[in-house]
This record gives structure tokens, sequence and C-alpha cells, in this order.
């Protein structure tokens, strides 16, 4: 009895509350109340009145209700909005029919409205609709801008622009006829195979840009220029933009009363970012993030949040394409560069400027292929200066190998004196005069010259040698990496 | 939930410049953005509506974060956050139509000093959803902390109101170990919810406090 009393003490209840559960006492405690109902009730007590035993069990007992039901609340559920939009259809097996159009079925929803796959009963071809989204069709500022965007927008006709065939904005809710499109988008085609290799960005990147410039010419600005916005046509596998000018018109809506960007923020314009004025320079920089994200799968810009996203596009540097994916050519990386000046009047002047640059550079690379040593050149065109002490001296050890031809079981002697090269050449180069600095400018085009002579001869040679050379130019590339990573971060 | 919410956190934290106060807004958007969507899914809005009113409600509390000052009077920032909030949402709940809330800065003010009757429908229901998100969140959080075996017992016990002897019996466990679990788990959610319940106006203080 007695020891009953001591076991039925709060304080030990406490120990089976909140406790460790290897301690004594709490052994002790737990085969205690395995018996004692007194203390089985004190400790529900303890733990929390009755009433919110009650209450917990009930809310989370309606939480699980809730959780379960999720799933399909989340899912859109597009017959409630075409609800009242859409007469009943023809035939049984079809969503309704809108006008002379019947409708098939729902291809998609954007911020703007929803995507209806329909057939033109008159001129017997597919099309598709887009209808204006409720909250927009309510807005008088939001109809208005509709209206007169899209058909701006209907007078670019051009292979490469998804054609307006018709706009409704008379009726209770506007919509947008336009030709359907067979295939996927740019966003769909990347996130399935991954990042397009260079010469498919080229091309793509290419029309693009020819349908940009036929639009520009209209006077008519895409402002929402994105992978999802670019379709490429099944089979031919032609590039379209789609959506000319309908980014304001949610802008009008949502934008300018609740500050809130609509959509993906990633493809945005520093001056649209900053609320600034715009022009067709804003498409260029769109374009430029298209082609990054084309070449490396993501955009350029990128943080956790939309806003991180926003800061990145107007305050800060790229990591140039060629850092991220070394098989993209330079010409391909620095055209991008430009694209993404956050300057517009330092950009392409126009899309037909970026169009030329592009052909051209797709034009080279069918030409000559991959560049065999594209990666240490590009180093070394990107940091001349620093890297000129380093290749002066790897000069050397060039002029060496080619003096004596390598056999396999000299590598490391030609390997080793590399290494020791960069403090030693850091101290020449801070000792450098004038003068000195003037001859070196003329050693730089010599060594720019050899690499390149480098890089022609290497292709010819046979394999033996072109083992040396690989690792040669490994260890030399891995030290002007060294030198990069550790002083140059922003190149 | 996965909506698009534009998260203003970065700009918080150039506003916030105390570490303690960025934690209490992440624990606040946590809380509250779900329970805004379900709140304007219960008033009957469209699922996409349902998301962008949520986008304005955490905007228009995100601006008003501006007006934030550190006073004593006025307590800690998470109690006034969620003070504030719940001041919105009510007032949300209360209009008729659903209108924008718009960026004139009067309104937004208003609807952050009114005080709302405590005991109206709207209140009300605020404050249960407002239970429900954080219990929700608490027990989602303690049920990875626990083994899942305590887990069961508390759930089929208390929230199933499965008796003590049955849930035993099906999940192995001596009757005293449900005893323990199921109250060891009480316990513990009771003590994380405090925090959030604490800046709470409504009734819940039987929830969280009492008897410790």
């Amino acid at each position: 009895m007695n020891d009953k009393v001591v076991h039925c003490e709060d304080s030990r209840l406490e120990v089976l509350l909140s406790g460790g559960e290897a301690s004594d006492l709490f052994l002790q405690s737990s085969e205690h109340i395995q018996s004692c109902e007194r203390c089985q009730k004190r400790l529900t007590e303890l733990a929390g009145p009755e009433k919110s035993w009650r209450q917990i069990g009930k809310l989370l007992n309606s939480v699980s209700e809730y959780e379960t039901t999720k799933e399909t609340e989340s899912m859109p559920d597009y017959r409630a909005d075409l609800e009242g939009i859409l007469d009943a259809p023809s035939h049984p097996e079809l969503l309704g029919r809108l006008g002379r159009y019947e409708i098939e079925r729902v291809i998609g929803s954007g911020g703007m409205g929803i995507v209806l796959r329909g057939f033109d009963s008159d001129l017997n071809r597919p099309v598709a609709i887009k209808i204006l989204a409720r909250h927009l069709a309510h807005s008088g500022a939001a109809r208005q801008r509709f209206a007169r965007e899209s058909r701006a927008a209907a007078a670019v006709v051009h292979e490469h622009v998804v054609a307006i065939h018709n706009v409704e904005t008379g009726g209770p809710t506007p919509f947008l006829v336009m030709q359907y499109v067979a295939g996927e988008s740019l966003q769909a085609r990347v996130d399935q195979s991954g990042p397009l290799d260079a010469k498919e960005v080229l091309r793509i990147g290419i029309q693009a840009a020819a349908g940009l410039h036929a639009a520009h010419e209209q006077g008519v600005i895409h402002r929402d220029i994105k992978p999802a916005n670019i379709l490429l046509e099944h089979g031919v596998d032609r590039a379209l933009v789609t959506d000319f000018g309908l980014a304001r018109t949610v802008d009008d809506a949502t934008l300018t009363q609740t500050g809130i960007i609509a959509g993906t923020p990633h493809y945005m314009s520093p001056e649209q970012a900053n609320g600034g004025a715009t022009d067709e320079r804003t498409d260029l920089f769109s374009l430029g993030a298209v082609l990054y994200f084309m070449a490396t799968g993501r955009p350029p810009f990128r943080a956790e949040h939309a806003l991180g996203v926003l800061n990145r596009i107007c305050n800060g540097p790229h990591k140039p394409l060629w850092r991220v994916n070394p098989d993209v050519p330079d010409e391909l990386s620095e055209i991008v560069d430009r694209l993404l000046e956050k300057k517009p009047k330092r950009r392409f002047a126009g899309a037909a400027d970026v169009q030329n640059a592009l052909t051209q550079c797709l034009a080279r690379l069918q030409q000559r292929g991959p560049r065999r040593y594209g990666r240490l050149i590009r180093l070394w065109r990107r940091h001349r200066k620093v890297v000129a002490t380093i290749a002066l001296a790897v000069a050397a050890v060039v002029g060496l190998v080619l003096l004596f031809p390598a056999t396999d079981g000299d590598q490391s002697s030609g390997t080793a004196p590399a290494i020791e090269l960069p403090e030693f050449s850091v101290e020449i180069w801070q000792q450098a005069s004038e003068d000195e600095e003037r001859q070196w400018q003329q050693s730089l085009q010599e060594v720019d010259q050899m690499l390149t002579r480098l890089e022609a001869e290497s292709a010819r040679s046979d394999t033996g040698t072109s083992q040396h050379w690989d690792a040669q130019v490994e260890s030399i590339e891995k030290q002007l990496n060294q030198l990069q990573d550790d002083d140059f971060l922003q190149p | 939930m996965t909506s698009p919410v534009p998260d203003t956190r970065e700009s918080l934290i150039l506003r916030l410049p105390d570490r303690q106060d960025v934690e209490a807004w992440d624990e606040f958007t946590a809380i509250y953005q779900p329970l805004v969507y379900r709140l304007a899914r219960v008033k009957g809005l469209q699922h996409a509506d349902a998301q962008e009113l949520v986008q304005e409600v955490m905007l228009a509390v995100s601006r008003a974060v501006d007006r934030w000052e550190p006073d004593a009077q006025r307590g800690r920032f998470r109690d006034w956050l969620f003070c504030i909030s719940r001041n919105l949402m009510i007032n949300f709940l209360t209009r008729k139509k659903h209108r924008p809330l718009g960026s004139g800065d009067s309104g937004i003010e208003r609807l952050l000093r009114d005080q709302c009757d405590p005991a109206s429908e709207q209140s009300q229901l605020y404050d249960l959803e407002y239970q429900r998100e954080v219990f929700r969140q608490v027990a989602a959080q303690v049920r990875t902390e626990v083994n899942e075996k305590a887990w069961q017992a508390f759930w089929r016990s208390s929230v199933e109101n499965q008796a003590i002897e049955a849930v035993a019996g099906q999940l192995g466990m001596s009757v005293g170990a449900v005893y323990i679990a199921r109250s060891r788990i009480l316990a513990r959610l009771r003590r994380s919810a405090a925090k959030y319940l604490a800046a709470d106006h409504s009734e819940s203080d039987g929830l969280v406090r009492g008897n410790r």
C-alpha cells in the first residue's frame, strides 16, 4: 500500500509524459501504470484536460478528411469554368459549341484562361480557342486590352508565328481563335528530353527570332517570351511563337491590382521586372533566356522564390553559358551574353540582327564541327592577360615537345614543369614594365596562333602523339581552370 | 498546397533585421497560406480564384510589415502578424462578394486596424479553421518525431475514439504503453501548438493551457 502511494505521485507521471524513455524512473513508472487505473486516468489529465483531448481529436479527425479530399480539390475543374460559356454540343462526344466552333476538348489552361481544341465547321479546319478567364473577362481594362492587342497580333502573318484567325470580343466571353499546332511546347520538350544540342538550339533560336522580327515589324511586342510560348510542330519540327501581346491583358487585370506577377518570372527582362518602359528589346532579353534554357535545361536566373529571381534578373550576372555547358560553342555563348545585357541599348538592335548572328553561328558550326580543344582555347580567349604568363610557359613546353616528339614513356617529364609554373609566372607579371607589356601583347598573339595551330594539327596526328597531347592539354587546362576559380570568379 | 505564391520572404528579410522575426514569418506563411486557401474554398471560390486570393492576402500582409515597428506595447512580431491576418481574413469572410484587396494603403490600414467581433459567425469559422491548420501542421511534424506505433496508439485511441484495450490488442502493446504513448503525444502536440495559439484571440485556451 505504501509502495503504491509513492508511485502515484504526479512527478513520476511527468517523467512518463516528457522524460527520457530509457531512464530507470521511466521504466519503473511505466510498469506501474500498466495496472494502476488511477494513474492511467491521472496521466491522461496531466497530458491535457478532457476538453482538449476531445477538441484535438475532433480537429485532427477533420484534418484527415481534408487530407483525403485534397487531391481532388487541387485538380482544376474545367467543367465549372466552362459552364455557361459553351452551348450544347451537336454531338454527344464533344464538349460543346462556341459560335461556329465545335469544341472537342480542353488542351490546357494558363494565366489568361482556358485553351480548347475546336473545329471550325465553316472552314473545315482544326483550331485552338483561347477563352479569356472569367476574372479577366469581368475586368473592363483587360477586355479592352485583349481586344486591342489580339487584333494587332492577328495582323502578324509569319511562318514562325501562330496565326490568329479570329477575335471575338462582343459576347459575354471574349475569345481568340488560333491556328491549331499539333506538337509540344519547348518547355515540354526540354523537360522530357533535357538540354538540346547546339545545332538544335540555334535552329529553334533562328526561327523564334524570325517570328519576333515579323511581329516587331508590325509594332507588336510579345512581352512574355518563354519556353511555354514556343511551340514545336510535330514531324516538321517547325518552331512557332504564340500568345503575342496577351501578357499585358493579364497585367491589366492582375498585376496593377495586386502587384503580383502572374506566371513564371524567369524570362522577364530587367526593365519589365523594374516596371520600367519596355520596347522590342525586352523580347530579345527573354529570347536570350530561352536560348540559355534550351542549352542548359534551366533558366539563367534562378532563386528559391519569385522575388529572388527578379532581383537576380535586375542585379545579378548570369553564369556564362559555356561554363554551365562546355559543349556550347563560344559564339552562341557570346550571343546569349549580349541578349542578356541588363541595359537594352547594349543588346542587339533588333530581332533581325539576332537571327543573322545565330544563322552565322550555325553555318560555322556545321562547317567545322565541334572544336577539339575548344575549352582550352576558350579559357585562353577569356582570360588573355591572366593566362598569358602560363600560356607563355606552356609554349615553352609545347616547343620542347615539338622538338622532341613524345614517346609514351616521358609523359611525366612533360607535365612536371607545367605544375610549377603559376607562382613563378605571376612574379614575372608583377615585374613587367610597360615596354615588356608591349612585347607581351605580341607574344600573346603568337601563343594564340600556336594554340590554334595545335588544335588543327592535333586532328591530323597519329594516336601515340595524340594521347600525349591529350595528357598535356589536360594538365594545362586543369591549371587554367584552377587559376580561374581562385582569382577570377566573375569572368 | 502547391500554389504559385510569390514569396515575399527575401525582401522581408531585409526589412526584418531580427532573425527570430524571419522565422516567425516562415511559420506564419506555412500556416496561413493553406488556411486562406481553405477559407476561400469554404466561401465558394474556385481553385484558381482561391489561389489568387492567397496571393493577394500574402501581399497585403507583407506590405503591412512595413508598418511593423518593434514596440513593447504591440508585443511580439508573431503575435502582431497573426492578429492583423486574422482581422484581414475575417473581414474578407464578412464581405458578400470578393473584391480585390486593392493597393490603396488606406483600405488595408483600416482592415488591419479594425477589431472584429469575436462572437460573429465569421470569427468562429476563422478560429476553427485556424486551429485546424495549426494542428494539421503540428501533427505532421510530431508524427515524424515519434515512432509510428506510438503515433498509431494515439491516433486510434483519441482521434478515432477506439477503446484503449482494443488499440493495445491491435498494436501488440500493453495497455499501460498505450496510455503513455497517447498522453506523451497529446502533451507534445499541445506544447508545439501553444506558440501559435497563444497569439490567437479565440477560445483556444483549453487546447493548449491548463493542468500544466
